[in-house]
């Protein structure tokens, strides 16, 4: 997994983001979310990354799976 | 050979056999070489199988009828690998007759279909990928096979209701209406169901979960026109957001499965006019008759070794699993299966005993890979969080647009053939070889399963063209060249041959048809070491 800077425009990454969420409930933006997700999991295609970028962010938020 | 026929007012007129009383009971001592505890469908394929290899078998059961007590309604989905068994087994034409050929399944959300698949698409078989048909009736057709078995007998009444296991035997503790008696047999094939005796009385170790989700099956007739397709909602507005199943079978008959609240009280949702109510909104007419309802919940049991000793457990003793897939049923004729050629190699002394380990070795796999995929599919059709909720939401939402996300929809994935890939049978490959269809040596249209039938428990070599006739032992399998001439072996043809083996390849089919080596250019002593391997004899070592 890829963990230094890859996003060619990180600032307009960010603005984009926070502007498709403008005006949305918390409910819509986490919607936003899982649909955005989705759709990159997709692009990437490639499990064991994938796989790997779902343990590194659950560590993130809440430590290891199983681990409470 | 008798047709049953659905009764007037809903049920079925289920056929009855006749109790005789057994021999030990008439003074008689008896070892009997295998005994197959339980007539439902596992039992039923093992005997039919071990009678078919020529291996003596004695079957019992505690009922006279098909069907398990009452529950008329059970298994109606009947997969490729299964169909091909009971091709082998002599009982295929009956079942294609009578049942519903089927291989288009739709998944839809409410009223939009998300996709539809046509299992048929790809298919090398000589059986379609599915046949619809009641449970019970496959059972009949087996029963009717075995009377036709000189090797099989057939004891209905007897219930068996302990085992004690001997150096050289098991002994079988077996009541009657004549009254009790012991049953003597060198092999046990218990059979007898998700709640085993035998099992209990052996203190087998199992991990067992009960799922809180309930489901309210409701068996229907109704005028309406319906494709003959495999209907599944991951969520029907008609029932209140959750799953539906629809599903037609033999006798123009429906299944109609209906996804309830967890932990719902089944009388509750088996009362007559809630059934009615929602059988009316889901087909927006009253006129259904009602052919059989009931409500279930679902379990997962798996038991830890599929061998204790003399005893072998079959199909649900060994692992219960919930219904979407239609995996319950057949993996057990799939496990029957594996332990019928096993133990007729064994019993012909064509193979060690060591062989039967590998039973438990890819028949639990098997069944703990079966019991993992309809996990999945029950985590998907019932959420638990309410993250899981939006989560699920999100994908049927971008599934009705996009391909990509219907992969993720999971409303069941249909039983597939196990691959016995890590097996320590395996030299190479382990997965199931279609039943291709084939011109047989005398010009014939046949199947590849017509060169596995008959006595004993026969591998099958495949030669295909430039490779050399391997000189094998006489008796440890069926040589054949493939759409040309090799020496003097018999010529099998068929343009799906291609589709499984190449030029200079030199392929070992198992017994049941799984594959077991695939050899390129082989000397003759490879394919015989493939074959060793294959029969346990690496084990034995
Ligand atoms: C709602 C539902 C839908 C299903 N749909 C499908 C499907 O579409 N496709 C599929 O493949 N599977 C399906 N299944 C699963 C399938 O019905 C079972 O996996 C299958 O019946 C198992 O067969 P069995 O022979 O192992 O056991 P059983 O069918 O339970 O047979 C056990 C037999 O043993 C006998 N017995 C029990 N105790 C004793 C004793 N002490 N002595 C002597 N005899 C005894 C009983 O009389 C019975 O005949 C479904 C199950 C359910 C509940």
């Amino acid at each position: 997994m890829k963990t230094d800077p890859n996003i060619p425009d990180a600032d307009g990454f960010y603005e984009a983001i926070i502007a498709a969420n403008e005006g949305l409930s918390d409910a819509e933006s986490d919607a936003f979310l899982l649909r955005f997700a989705l759709l990159l999991a997709n692009e990437i295609g490639d499990q064991q990354l994938l796989l790997e970028a779902i343990r590194t962010a659950r560590e993130l938020v809440a430590g290891a799976a199983g681990s409470r | 050979m008798t047709e049953p026929v659905p009764a007037a007012g809903g049920g079925y007129a289920l056929p009855v056999f006749p109790y005789r009383r057994p021999a030990e009971l008439q003074g008689e001592r008896r070892r009997h070489k295998v005994a197959v505890v339980g007539g439902g469908l596992s039992g039923l394929t093992a005997a039919c199988d071990l009678a078919g290899r020529g291996i003596p078998v004695v079957l019992v059961d505690e009922d006279d009828t098909v069907g398990v007590r009452g529950a008329s309604s059970r298994g109606i989905v009947y997969a490729q690998k299964t169909l091909e068994i009971f091709d082998r087994l002599g009982i295929y034409p009956r079942i294609a007759e009578k049942g519903v050929t089927w291989s288009v399944g739709k998944v839809l959300a409410d009223d939009d279909v998300l996709y539809s698949f046509d299992a048929a698409r790809g298919s090398l078989s000589k059986q379609p990928p599915f046949i619809n048909l009641q449970q019970f009736y496959i059972e009949w057709y087996l029963v009717d096979r075995l009377m036709e078995l000189p090797a099989a007998e057939l004891r209905w009444r007897n219930r068996v209701t302990g085992i004690a296991l001997h150096e050289d035997h098991a002994a079988l503790a077996v009541e009657t209406p004549d009254g009790a008696y012991t049953l003597e047999a060198e092999w046990v094939i218990d059979a007898s169901g998700l709640a085993s005796r035998i099992r209990g009385a052996l203190g087998a170790r199992m991990t067992a979960e009960q799922g809180e989700d309930r489901w309210c099956i409701s068996d229907v007739r109704f005028k309406k026109p319906l494709p003959a397709e495999r209907w599944t909602w991951a969520k029907a507005a008609f029932n209140d957001g959750r799953a539906v199943w629809q599903h037609p079978m033999a006798d123009g008959v429906w299944r109609l499965d209906y996804q309830m609240g967890p932990n719902a009280d089944p009388q509750l949702i088996a009362d007559p006019e809630t059934v009615r109510d929602r059988l009316r909104r889901h087909l927006g007419t009253s006129e259904v008759e009602i052919v059989w309802v009931g409500p279930y919940g679902y379990r997962t049991q798996l038991m830890e070794h599929f061998r204790q000793g003399r005893v072998f457990f079959v199909g649900d003793v060994a692992h219960v699993m919930n219904p979407f897939g239609a995996r319950g049923g057949n993996s057990g004729v799939q496990d029957a299966e594996n332990i019928a050629w096993k133990l007729a190699a064994v019993l012909r002394g064509a193979a060690p005993e060591a062989l039967l380990d590998s039973y438990d070795e890819e028949r639990r796999a098997a069944g703990a890979h079966n019991i993992h995929v309809t996990t999945r599919t029950i985590r998907f059709l019932a959420p638990r969080s309410p993250f899981e909720h939006r989560f699920r939401d999100a994908v049927l939402d971008l599934a009705r647009r996009y391909p990509f996300a219907r992969a993720l929809v999971n409303t069941g994935r249909l039983s597939v053939p196990f691959e016995y890939r890590a097996s320590s049978l395996t030299t190479g490959g382990g997965g199931a070889v279609p039943n291709l269809p084939i011109t047989l040596p005398d010009g014939g249209d046949g199947a590849l399963s017509d060169l596995l039938r008959g006595d004993g428990a026969s591998f099958l070599v495949l030669c295909f063209p430039g490779v050399a006739a391997p000189e094998l032992p006489a008796g440890l399998a069926r040589c054949f060249a493939c759409n040309g001439a090799i020496g003097g072996l018999p010529v099998i043809r068929g343009a799906a041959l291609k589709r499984i083996g190449s030029a200079g390849e030199v392929l070992v089919i198992r017994p049941d048809q799984h594959l077991a080596a695939r050899l390129v250019n082989p000397a003759a002593s490879a394919v015989r070491a493939a074959l060793d391997k294959a029969l346990g004899k690496e084990i034995a070592r």
